[in-house]
Order: C-alpha cells, then structure tokens, then sequence
C-alpha cells in the first residue's frame, strides 16, 4: 500500500491540513494518525459518491468508504463512525494545528518528571526556520530551541524542562513530519 | 403454526407458512418486542425477558403460548429447544404437533456415544475412538483408559458425548496431559449440559467437514438431498458452506450419502436432520453425528436441490410423504448441476478473535441481483442484543458452477453496508478473494492457518484514516465534529470551497485550493 501519509507540502503549506486519529476504543492502538494538507498523496484517488458513501483507490487498490451520519453520543466525543471494507472504525478529525499543540502540552506535562534524556518530537509537520541551540548548551525550561513554519505561521519550540542539549537532530530549512526528533535534552 | 425461535430463522418459517395458507404465532422476549418476526407473524406472545433461559429456553411458557392461541404445531427452528427431547415430548403430550424428528431419535442421536454405536451397528465408520464414556471419577481405571488413549493415538479429542459448540472438548496431545483433559472437559460438559459423560476421538488433520442432509417421513422413507461442505469454521462455529462439497467424484457422493441414509434409517428419523462426517486427507468419510433438526446452513441445499425444506418438514409433520419435488432432487443428489455458497454475516469482530459486537444498526443494505439469497431479519434500526447468537445475516449465492458462484459472492459482499456494529464481513471478504479457497483448499483449520485478523484490521485503520481525513477536506458533512455544518448557516471561508477536480469525469482527484481552511479555529 502506498505512502499512507503524504509527503509534507512544499513551502510548508499546511494550511487548512487536518489530522485523522483513532479514537480512543474506535481500533486499533498503536496507528500513527494520517495528516492530510491541500494536497494529495501520489497513487490515491477519491471518489465521493455521495454524502455518506465513497471510494477511496490506494496502489491500485479499490476501498469501499461508508461515513455514516454521527450519533448524539459520537458528537459529544467528536468522533466519527467509517467504515472501510466492512471494518468499522471510530475516529477524530481535526485541525493538525490544534491537535499539535494539544499533544504539545500533554507531552511537555508527561516529561516533566521524567530522569533521564529528553526527546523533543515534532508535534506539527512543516519547515524548521532557525535553530537556537547547539549541542552541549545549558537550556532552561521554556527557553526557546527552534522554530518551525508551518500553517504560515512560526511556531516556536521550547524546552519542556532545564538540562544541557546532547543533540540537535534537525538543520535549518529540513522539512519534518508530526513525531520527527528534533533535539534531545540531557 | 407456532414459531419457537426468533431472528432470521423464524422469519424462515413463517415465510413457509405463508405460502402454505398456515397462520403463525410468533413468541418473543423483551429484547425482541419490535424484531421483524414479531410483526410478520399473525399473533405474538410475549414469554419473558431477555435472557434465553428466561424466554426462548422456557418449555412451559412456550408450551403455554402454543395452547392459548390454539396452535396446532410448533417448530422449534434451530438452537434453542430444537433438539432438546424433552420439548419434543412436552408438545406432543399437549396434543400439538412438533415439527422435527420424534423426542425418542432426537435423544437416541443427541448422545454422541450413542449415535457412534449406532452407526457402528450398520457399519458406518465413526471417527476412531472409544464407544464407552470415559471412567472420569474412577482412578483404578486410569490404565485402561490410557491404553484405549494409545491405541487411538496422539493428538485426540476428549469429546463431551452430550457435546456441540465445542464445550466439553480438549485437545491432548501428549498422554501425561490425558487424565487432566478428561477431568475438565468432563467437568465443563457437566455444567454445560448435565451430563458430565466424555470419550476419546481421534483427531484427524487436516480434516474436511461434509455434512448430508437428510429428510425422512413417516412411511420409514429417508433420502439425502445432497451433501455440503462446512470446513470453514473457527471454534467448531461454521463461517462459510457450500453446496456440494467441491471435488468429490460421484461414487464419493454417492457412497456419503448412503452412509448418512443407513444411520439415519437405524434411528427411525424422520421429518429434517443432518448427518455430520469428517473427510480424511485419504479420502475416507468418518461419521461425527447427527444434528436432529433443520440447519443455519440449509439454504444452500434448498438453492442446488431445488427442495423448499422447510415446506417438507410441515408436510411431513402433517403426515403426508415426502414430495415428489423431494424424491426427484433426492434421485440426482450425487449429480449436482449447480453450486451454491452462504457466508454467515455475525455481529462479531474478526479483528478481535470474533469477539461478540453486540449493538444497534445504523445502516443496513444487504446485496441483491440474480442468484443471490438474504436470509435476515434486520433492519436499519435494528438492535443485536447481546443475549442471543451474534448471526444477523446468510448471504447466500447460487450460480451454474463453483467458480461462477464465488465471483458471484464477491459481487454480493461488495454490495453490504453495515454500520453501527462490527461484522464478520471482512472475513467473508477475505475469504472470497483468497486463492486457497478458490482452489478449494478447505480444511477445519483454514480459518486460523489464514485469518490475521488484526493486520487486516489495522491495514483497512491506515486506510480509514487517509478517507476520514480525505472526506474532510472534501466535505460538506465530514469535517471536524465541532465545525459547524453549512446547513447551519457559517460561512464558508472566502466561499471557495472547491469540490474535488474531474480527472476522467468520473473519478476525482483530491485537489483543494491552498488556503481554503474551512475550520474555524
């Protein structure tokens, strides 16, 4: 099956890109959720049949798509119910801006107790701008580490606890993806 | 005519007695107060709430409802009380007509070790193995038993002889794991069914399940209609049958049948039941039991026997003899001219180990065209309760041969919806396109030799992923649950919202403009 995530827009132009993800319970644990820009993965074709119903060709492989309409309960949990190839499944969609920052938060609250190395990941996918760190720097918490572009917007990454950089994974003008490593803090 | 049963199976029946002139009694339990064979019967009876054993398992509510609306028959369907001989026996001695073999060869062949005697008594070959229960409870008798063990040989079955659904039944591989086997498959037999009686059966691998169904009536004349092949199973549950078994030369048919007519003729059955055989890779049918009462799977020898069966067993119960149309089919049973193919629609998830997906419907469209058969009673709305068997649907298909019946199926399977449960259609699905079944590799053990469940689970998950976040952007009615629709009255940002581009007029290509963020944020 082809690249199931597309490939990130040139220029980082994410804008209006949303971000599908199992909902919790809706399947199985463990997918990577799927960000979809404007723009469309090579070797898909998609045809909406109607509201509810569609057809989504990956490699060459033909997916019957159903989108059932969402029950009182689903909105309130703002999940979805889809259903591909008779597998039924229950996920989110939502703006990758928003979804990244959250996970943004929730990690940087995860890390905060933990010992060991630190790995900063990218929580949104477009262009790193500009690098403020280099190995063996001292950082403090919320100091700033890099910045990437994307929505056309800057965002700005900060350190998620005090410590000293034992590594910078990414340069200036490398284009990366949701879950990429960018720096590891000591 | 009192329909002792529920769902698709008791839609079944009424249907027959529709077209016989026969008014029905449908009875139901609480979860069932709106299900479609309450409304398609002429009368409903209520006989208690959901649980089985408070409702459809309740001899004397049942028996109670078929005297108060002056039924003059039941049928008992399949499961349930269908092959309890002491249901057959209650409705007799009410004076009502039971519609199935007699109470006395239901219990005759209920009992596995009988029946093994019985079919050695008119040398038909059962599965090797003892005739005698096991002497669970009696340790000086250990010595015995594991010679008996290793004159059968490892692997073997300890078998409940009250069994079905496979309770009461252990695999020993080993001889210092046989006393533990026959002391908990005894045990689990015994809460299973009362009867804690187990023997030992040899197991035989790769093993083929065919099965004949028989029709007999009350001059003494039995006939087999054809054989079916139900190998296709996943715990001793059957997931997929066909009509006829795929491969066997007329001889083989013919001998299959004539096995089934003798164990059947020795046990005075009559009216509808099914004699169950294994197909040894040698090509040698071994004799498992007799199941004394009409089939999930009987669809399939009604399509390639041209025999309404359920119509024969009311005949037969109203004492006439078998049909001329029956006797006919019967007469070519060994020479099939056509092929048909039932795939079981269950609400389970065979991404989780077939794990029961109870819940209610939201979308139901079930395939149609030529050759294709629904048997159901669902509707958009319905609910599965989780009381009862997970079965929603046989989707049966019929064709001039076997090769024309699964592209048939295919197209059948790729024309369900189902949303709202999880069913067993990626399965079936799986099943239809693979290569193996197609050459008709079929074995007992097909289903879990093929069948990853959770990576087909988790290819169709990235797969739905891409679609949800696809249909999104393609919108309106997909996108984030909190963006509000167009149909409430926000604007579409800038009013651009293109639909996606014709590629070849037909299908489309995603392609939306840059820039056209329809989400508020």
């Amino acid at each position: 099956m082809a690249a199931v995530r597309p490939p990130a827009p040139a220029g980082g132009g994410t804008a209006g890109a949303l971000r599908a993800s199992i909902a919790p319970g809706g399947g199985p644990d463990g997918l990577e959720p799927v960000v979809r820009g404007p723009d469309v993965a090579a070797g898909e074709a998609w045809r909406r049949l109607d509201p509810d119903r569609a057809v989504l060709e990956v490699a060459g492989e033909r997916h019957q798509v159903l989108l059932p309409a969402a029950s009182a309960e689903q909105r309130r949990r703002a999940a979805r119910e889809i259903v591909v190839d008779g597998w039924r499944f229950e996920v989110v969609v939502e703006p990758a801006a928003r979804a990244a920052l959250r996970e943004r938060a929730t990690r940087a609250r995860a890390d905060g107790g933990h010992d060991g190395p630190t790995e900063v990941r990218a929580i949104i996918p477009g262009v790193v701008v500009s690098i403020a760190v280099a190995a063996g720097d001292e950082v403090s918490a919320g100091q700033q580490l890099l910045a990437v572009e994307a929505m056309k917007m800057q965002n700005e990454l900060r350190a998620p606890r005090a410590g000293r950089i034992e590594r910078v994974a990414v340069g200036a003008g490398r284009t990366i993806e949701v879950g990429d490593l960018l720096v590891v803090i000591a | 005519m009192l329909v002792a049963n529920r769902g698709e199976i008791a839609l079944r029946i009424i249907r027959a007695c529709d077209e016989l002139g026969i008014e029905t009694v449908a009875v139901y339990s609480d979860a069932d107060r709106d299900a479609i064979h309450v409304r398609a019967a002429d009368v409903a009876v209520r006989i208690g709430p959901p649980p089985a054993a408070e409702s459809y398992l309740r001899i004397d509510a049942i028996v109670d409802a078929a005297r108060s609306t002056g039924a003059e028959a039941v049928h008992p369907g399949y499961g349930f009380l269908a092959e309890r001989a002491a249901f057959a026996s209650a409705v007799t001695e009410a004076g009502i007509v039971f519609v199935g073999p007699s109470a006395a060869a239901i219990d005759a062949l209920g009992d596995k070790l009988h029946a093994r005697r019985l079919a050695q008594s008119v040398g038909v070959d059962a599965v090797p193995g003892t005739l005698q229960p096991a002497p669970v409870d009696r340790p000086d008798a250990v010595a015995g038993i594991v010679a008996e063990a290793r004159r059968i040989g490892f692997p073997l079955l300890v078998k409940a002889a009250a069994g079905g659904g496979g309770r009461g039944m252990r695999r020993v591989v080993a001889e210092s794991e046989l006393p533990a086997a026959l002391a908990s498959g005894s045990h689990e037999a015994a809460a299973a069914f009362g009867d804690g009686a187990v023997y030992l059966e040899r197991e035989i691998v790769p093993a083929r399940h065919v099965e004949v169904q028989l029709l007999g009536d009350s001059t003494g004349r039995v006939v087999a209609l054809g054989e079916r092949d139900c190998s296709l199973q996943r715990r001793h549950q059957k997931l997929i049958e066909e009509a006829p078994a795929p491969g066997l030369s007329r001889a083989d048919r013919a001998h299959v049948h004539d096995l089934a007519v003798r164990v059947a003729s020795a046990a005075g059955l009559t009216n509808a039941a099914t004699a169950e055989f294994l197909l040894a890779p040698d090509g040698r049918f071994y004799f498992l039991e007799v199941n004394t009462r009409l089939q999930v799977e009987h669809g399939v020898t009604e399509l390639v026997s041209g025999v309404d069966i359920v119509r024969e067993q009311l005949c037969i119960a109203a004492g006439r003899p078998l049909s001329a149309v029956a006797i006919a089919a019967a007469d070519r049973a060994a020479m099939p001219a056509t092929h048909a193919i039932e795939v079981r629609l269950s609400a389970e998830d065979p991404g989780l180990d077939f794990a029961p997906t109870p819940g209610r419907i939201t979308r139901w469209v079930m395939p149609s065209g030529p050759g294709v058969r629904v048997d159901t009673a669902i509707e958009t709305g319905s609910r599965v309760p989780p009381d009862y068997d997970n079965l929603i649907a046989k989707v049966m298909v019929h064709a001039a041969d076997r090769d024309l019946a699964i592209d048939r199926l295919r197209r059948a399977l790729d024309e369900v919806e189902v949303a709202g449960v999880q069913t067993t259609l990626p399965f079936d699905r799986f099943a239809v396109r693979h290569a193996g079944f197609r050459a008709a590799r079929l074995s007992t053990g097909w289903v879990g030799e093929e069948w990853d469940g959770p990576a087909h689970r988790a290819a169709a998950g990235r797969v739905a992923l891409v679609a949800a976040a696809t249909a999104a952007l393609d919108g309106p009615g997909f996108g984030p649950a909190d963006a509000p629709s167009p149909s409430d009255g926000a604007e579409v940002s800038g009013g651009t919202a293109r639909g996606p581009m014709a590629l070849d007029g037909q299908w489309h290509r995603l392609g939306l403009e840059a820039g056209v963020d329809r989400w508020p944020r």
